[in-house]
């Protein structure tokens, strides 16, 4: 059934089917399938190097599959950019760069904006909100460098949330961020749902994918399960996923030490 | 002080240097910021090496008309080699720019020394010839600055975001590819424009110094990119005219693109200590 041509149903927000991916003679991905629908958060969870940030990539259109087929909102990645936003790790950007964190919010209305005109005054003011949203709204006018690293990453979802997305998807947001700046990150994301937006997560922590997430994603290199988050993550299933990097507590935790 | 800076540019040979190299200036200190933002220092170090056989290859077919074309075609050949060198992570830019930057160098030096006035034409490809402008070169020299500014102002979101965050950048669907060729030939067409003037080795004082010494003064790029285009045309003034002053009344020999690359440094030196007197206070604040 395509159910991209009926008006009534509107389509998942993010369609994996079979998804493989591969650098050269070497597999990152293989046969990754799954759904989200619009108002939805996904956790990919999965040791480094599982393929979380490959699979990002892929939902972004910037890597070719090697089989499979994504669909995002109906379309295909590359056709559906303007209707997603990425959030990428604070600290691969360079904190030097001299750019102040309203200009870097603002950066989210540029597709829309477009190359010759000046910013409307609805583009500043959704620049504006979105600062709002993760509690920054007094620091627009500070250097993007001098904040900590948990105000940068919500600097850099205000941006993705000032693009108005209907698919969000962050890579690793909550590396090395302050408790302050991780409740921040969570409410703003659960407001995005609660607008329609479906996302997508990458990270270690367990715990936050409990808190921001109903779906979960365990990954590595092949998918070991894919389902509602309480669900999903079993000691069991975790322990396949993270192989010798799980330990067990108490027979129902388990927790996993990073290499 | 009006005899040093307004009297010399009386006569149209030194008008003409001064309106060449103060629009040389400004136009290298705006392009300067993007090569701060995006890192591409080195990079343009080795473009202003790699123009240089096209440079003497121009002037050997066709003269002092033909330094432009050669110049450009050389630049524009580096632009589009540089942009897939760089592209693809097996080579490392560092070894892939000094293996182009030596190889083209070497070139344009095996070809100059086969002519008879060796010297004086090294001399004049490498440090350049700016009392000798002619208003046709003066056109050019307005029409790349027109040009190269035009696309700077279309381009200067999708530049923005790219310098900042590529992936990013990439994910939102700019085509960093195509970015970045039109930024390896905007540096080229500025490095083109300014070779008969400054020559190829002093080019890249006026393409790093002034946005460097602008970074210094201000973290805000609305301010960083006018502070270096005037940084940038202010030096090619002063320079000009101090040396000027000194061979006409002191019998002191200063050669005037060495001297306007000096008044440059001067002026970074200048922005420097001015950058730590402002930061002062706040890195006692962040101490504290």
């Amino acid at each position: 059934m395509n159910t991209a041509t009926d008006p009534q149903v509107p389509p998942p927000a993010l369609d994996l089917d079979e998804v493989s991916v591969a650098y050269g003679p070497a597999v990152a991905l293989e046969n990754i399938d799954g759904m989200v629908a619009p108002g939805e958060a996904v956790a990919l969870i999965g040791p480094n190097g599982a393929g979380k940030s490959t699979l990002i990539k892929a939902i972004l259109g910037l890597v070719p599959l090697a089989g499979g087929r994504i669909t995002v909102l109906g379309r295909p990645p590359a056709a559906a950019r303007r209707d997603v936003a990425y959030v990428p790790q604070a600290d691969t950007l360079d904190p030097e760069f001299p750019i102040s964190v309203g200009q870097v919010v603002l950066m989210g209305r540029y597709r829309r904006i477009g190359w010759l005109r000046r910013a409307k005054a609805t583009d500043k003011e959704a620049a504006r909100r979105a600062l709002e949203q993760v509690g920054l709204a007094d620091r627009a006018r500070h250097r993007f460098g001098t904040l900590s690293g948990g105000q940068r990453q919500r600097v850099l979802l205000a941006r993705a949330i000032a693009a108005e997305p209907r698919l969000l998807l962050l890579d690793e947001p909550f590396n090395g961020v302050d408790a302050v700046s991780e409740q921040a990150l969570l409410d703003a994301i659960a407001r995005l749902k609660q607008d329609g937006a479906a996302v997508v997560v990458s990270t270690h922590d367990l715990t936050l994918a409990h808190l921001a997430c109903e779906e979960v994603c365990l990954l590595n290199r092949r998918q070991y399960g894919f389902g509602p988050t309480n669900a999903t993550l079993t000691p069991h299933r975790l322990r396949a996923t993270y192989g010798g990097h799980a330990l067990e507590l108490r027979g129902d935790r388990v927790i996993v030490a990073h290499s | 002080m009006n005899q040093i800076l307004i009297e010399p540019f009386r006569f149209p040979f030194m008008a003409r240097a001064l309106a060449e190299l103060a629009i040389l200036g400004a136009l290298a200190g705006t392009v300067g910021v993007l090569i701060l933002l995006r890192r591409l220092a080195f990079m343009t170090d080795a473009l202003t090496h790699t123009v240089f056989p096209g440079v003497v290859i121009g002037y050997l077919l066709s003269g002092e008309g033909g330094i432009f074309w050669g110049a450009l075609i050389a630049g524009a050949a580096t632009a589009v080699l540089l942009t897939l060198l760089t592209r693809h992570r097996a080579v490392t830019e560092d070894a892939a720019l000094a293996v182009l930057l030596t190889t083209f160098f070497a070139v344009g030096v095996v070809l100059v020394s086969r002519e008879s006035g060796y010297t004086a034409d090294l001399t004049a490809f490498l440090f350049g010839r700016i009392l000798t402008v002619t208003p046709a070169q003066l056109t050019q020299t307005l029409a790349v600055t027109a040009l190269v500014i035009a696309t700077m102002v279309i381009l200067r979101r999708p530049l923005l975001a790219r310098s900042f965050d590529p992936e990013g950048a990439r994910a939102s669907g700019y085509r960093i590819g195509l970015l970045d060729l039109a930024t390896n030939t905007i540096v080229a067409l500025v490095v083109v424009a300014s070779v008969r003037a400054v020559g190829t080795v002093l080019v890249i004082a006026l393409l790093i110094v002034p946005a460097a010494a602008a970074r210094v003064v201000s973290d805000r790029l609305a301010l960083i990119v006018p502070i270096a285009a005037v940084i940038g045309a202010l030096a090619g003034w002063a320079g000009l005219a101090v040396s000027y002053d000194a061979s006409i009344h002191h019998g002191l020999r200063l050669a005037s693109g060495g001297t306007v690359v000096l008044v440059l440094i001067a002026c970074h030196l200048i922005a420097l200590a001015a950058g730590m007197i402002r930061r002062r206070p706040r890195s006692v604040r962040r101490a504290a």
